[in-house]
């Protein structure tokens, strides 16, 4: 049977030969790159150039790329860098944020901080002004992801930060962005989006798992402690053969960013004109047209009315068809916490479908999709 | 060495005329449990001792805790007939019970063996004095003690104390065969243990609505019935696939009528299994006024479909109650597990509550369900989940 994955945006299939050589770097690169013998400064040395070419991938100093565990961690010792500052005790972050932030800043609010959660507008967009409204003088963090994990929608993270900046000129709150969806699908330069602090993981364009990074501006304190790694922003040893895959992977994307972005606008047409031809399906938000440089090509919802979305993907599923549902099966039983900021109806978030190609996405999954899905749909649609 | 039980009847000991049948239901169903494993199993002055290798302890204690017929069940010990031996037996037996926070006890003796020495009383107050000295601290109440000894002189000198609870009730079978409607939620394996401990033998039926319901919200009613299997000593569970009969209704039915006729058709396919399976009844968890549709009046129109009794033993409980019975049972756990039924498509958001039945028949009849109910029940795949059940599980699949 024919199959296809449609889910990168979860994890995206690890680029084969990057995949293998990081392999085989662990075995020879072993050293920890913090001792002071041969083999530590081997490791070290290959662990400088991973953040060099990193680095250059961002638009970033190295100095200022510290790797860790992934985009939560990353995510989290910016949040959590705001229990230290006894004065600035408010927080400002969307209510589109991934869990990573979400919860982290929910998390914060048990130990006594003020969070505003900033609604999109109807289309998944987080407005400059809605931010500037959630602001208050104490404001310490300001966090926007770059690109929703959901709806794709881009926010406009560089027009955010300046608008912050401009409304508390003399103490301004670190601005932070969830980049885990920019990276490598996207032109992701920290100088062009003029903010303070960002998140990467490697798994979500083709590297490992368990490595990711975090750019900061400036140092922050962090709340876990340890053998002083990566500046001590993130302690613990260093793993250097994560490093090397995630850097080779950033650069290799970085390196076909165009052509492979110039095919997601082609997938994501034939996608948005494909669902237009089932009767009843959507495409959310509502009126999204393909070529809408708001959204990334690479991430797209639909909603398949009178069926719900897990239920869906259970069909495709058994016919070999990866596709993500954040919808459980009755009303209200899970939270569609991101669909339903942005005002949609519950049964449309309800009968939601994220699909998300990447690098080695193909006209045939997308027809492969269309097909089944429009097949399941007709059958069991109530 | 050998592990010595005392089985403890309860309402078999109460028939009169046909006592002997129900002890031979239960004695059988005891030893089918206990297959393959060497066990005896005997009854003296109408007290029932079981006897198996301590190596299969664990599972003879399993089966005296899930075996319905059974009031109680103590692992007893038996000794020669001196008063230096049970003395010594009885403080083994209660140092346990002393450590584990038994503050008082009393010895009751019983001698059946008219030969031995000392009369009943006699016993008790010497047996009792040896605890009282060995155990320093503890007291001796006959009226409300925490811990009885209980010392029984026959042949040897049996000694035991309290036991453990079974289940109670009839012995499975007794009261003939069901089908159990056994869905996903709290009621249903909490009504199939009702009908299990008054001695009705059970098979289950399960109506699988993929993809509307997940292999998942399956596993949870296989586990369920698991559960139910451990009491039943086995059982057969019945999967027959709902999705056409669901969209049927969907498409042909009233909205408000969605959650109603779903039921009829149920019950229809309930009879059809029953016929087909020669079971004599139908159990459901139905209990009266649980969600908004479970009225006398709905009640009396989906029964229509069949001519079984059917057993609602929860028609009359409240819900609290069954969630403790749910949790005592050790059902509970699994039937809260959030793979709910999908059926929230279905579910017309005000169902109509009370049926007018000839009018409802009439309707319904028309709509012509005997053939898709039919094929569900004609495809339905069947699952034997062997005992003992959640230890040292097997099942076999067969059609």
């Amino acid at each position: 049977m024919d199959s296809c994955y449609l889910d990168w945006a979860a994890s995206a299939p690890p680029y084969d030969d990057i995949l293998r050589a990081h392999a085989e770097l662990s075995l020879r690169l072993y050293a920890n790159p913090s001792s002071s013998h041969g083999p530590g400064k081997a490791a070290y040395a290959e662990l400088t150039q991973a953040r060099g070419s990193l680095a250059g991938v961002l638009q970033s100093p190295p100095e200022r790329l510290f790797f860790s565990s992934g985009g939560s961690e990353a995510d989290a010792i910016v949040l959590l860098s705001t229990l230290f500052d006894k004065k600035r005790r408010g927080i400002v972050v969307s209510a589109i944020e991934h869990a990573a932030v979400y919860e982290q800043a929910r998390l914060l609010e048990g130990f006594g901080l003020r969070v505003n959660y900033v609604k999109p507008d109807k289309d998944g967009i987080v407005q400059p002004e809605a931010v500037l409204a959630a602001l208050e003088p104490d404001c310490g963090l300001v966090s926007i992801m770059t690109v929703n994990n959901e709806t794709g929608a881009v926010q406009p993270v560089a027009a955010i930060a300046r608008a912050v900046r401009d409304a508390l000129p003399q103490r301004p709150p670190l601005i932070h962005s969830d980049a885990v969806q920019a990276l490598g699908k996207i032109p992701c330069s920290m100088k062009a989006l003029g903010i303070d602090a960002a998140s990467f993981s490697a798994h979500k364009l083709g590297g490992p798992r368990g490595i990711g990074a975090l750019y900061l501006k400036k140092d922050i304190p962090a709340l876990a402690r340890g053998g002083g790694q990566e500046g001590g922003i993130r302690a613990g040893t260093h793993n250097t053969a994560g490093a090397w895959a995630f850097s080779q992977a950033a650069v290799r994307a970085a390196a076909d960013l165009d052509d492979n972005y110039k095919r997601a606008r082609m997938l994501e047409k034939r996608l948005l004109e494909g669902i237009k031809s089932i009767p009843g399906a959507l495409s959310l938000p509502l009126g999204r047209q393909a070529g809408d440089e708001r959204f990334s090509p690479y991430i797209l919802s639909v909603a398949f009315p009178g069926l719900g979305g897990e239920t869906l993907a259970r069909v495709l599923d058994d016919q070999g068809i990866a596709v993500s549902t954040g919808s459980a099966c009755s009303h209200g039983s899970k939270e569609r916490r991101i669909l339903d900021a942005q005002g949609l109806a519950p049964e449309l978030s309800f009968s939601y479908l994220r699909i998300s190609t990447g690098r080695g996405s193909s006209v045939h999954d997308i027809d492969l999709f269309l097909e089944r899905a429009a097949a399941a749909y007709a059958r069991y649609k109530t | 060495m050998d592990a010595l039980y005392l089985i403890k009847i309860g309402e078999i000991g109460l028939k009169d005329g046909n006592q002997s049948e129900f002890v031979a239901a239960l004695k059988r169903d005891i030893k089918r449990r206990m297959y393959g494993i060497h066990s005896v199993l005997e009854s003296k002055d109408s007290r029932y001792y079981l006897t198996v290798d301590e190596e299969y302890a664990e599972h003879a204690e399993l089966v005296l805790s899930r075996t319905p017929g059974i009031n109680g069940w103590a692992r007893a010990r038996r000794c020669e007939k001196s008063m230096e031996a049970i003395a010594a037996t009885g403080i083994a037996l209660m140092r346990p019970k002393f450590v584990a926070g038994a503050k008082s006890f009393k010895v009751e003796a019983r001698r059946s063996d008219k030969s031995f020495p000392l009369q009943s009383y006699d016993i008790a107050r010497e047996i009792g004095g040896a605890v009282f000295t060995a155990l320093s601290g503890i007291r001796v109440d006959v009226n409300r003690p925490d811990a009885v000894l209980y010392v029984e002189i026959r042949e040897q000198a049996y000694l035991y104390t309290d036991g453990d609870a079974g289940v109670r009730g009839l012995p499975v079978g007794s009261g003939g065969k069901g089908l159990l409607l056994l869905s996903g939620g709290i009621d249903s394996p909490v009504a199939g243990f009702r009908m299990l401990s008054r001695g009705l033998a059970l098979e289950s039926l399960y109506f699988h609505s993929y993809p509307y319901t997940s292999k998942e919200a399956w596993e949870k009613v296989r586990d369920l019935a698991t559960v139910l299997a451990s009491f039943a000593g086995g059982m057969i569970l019945h999967t027959a696939p709902f999705t056409d009969v669901q969209l049927k209704i969907k498409k042909d039915a009233p909205s408000d009528r969605a959650t109603l006729y779903l039921r009829a058709c149920m019950m229809m396919a309930a009879d059809m299994m029953a016929r087909k399976r020669q079971l004599n009844c139908i159990v459901t968890g139905e209990s009266l006024g649980q969600v908004a549709s479970q009225t006398a009046e709905n009640m009396r129109f989906t029964g229509s479909y069949t001519n079984y009794p059917i057993m609602r033993p929860l028609s009359g409980t409240d819900k609290e109650d069954t969630v403790k019975e749910a949790r005592r049972m050790g059902s509970y756990e699994t039937s809260i597990l959030p793979f709910e039924d999908c059926c929230v498509l279905f579910s017309p958001k005000h169902p109509v509550l009370k049926a007018k039945f000839e009018q409802e028949k009439a309707a319904f009849d028309a709509l012509d369900f005997q053939g898709i109910v039919a094929a569900s029940v004609d495809s339905a795949e069947t699952l034997e989940l062997r005992y003992p059940g959640p230890i040292g599980l097997s099942q076999i699949r067969r059609r």
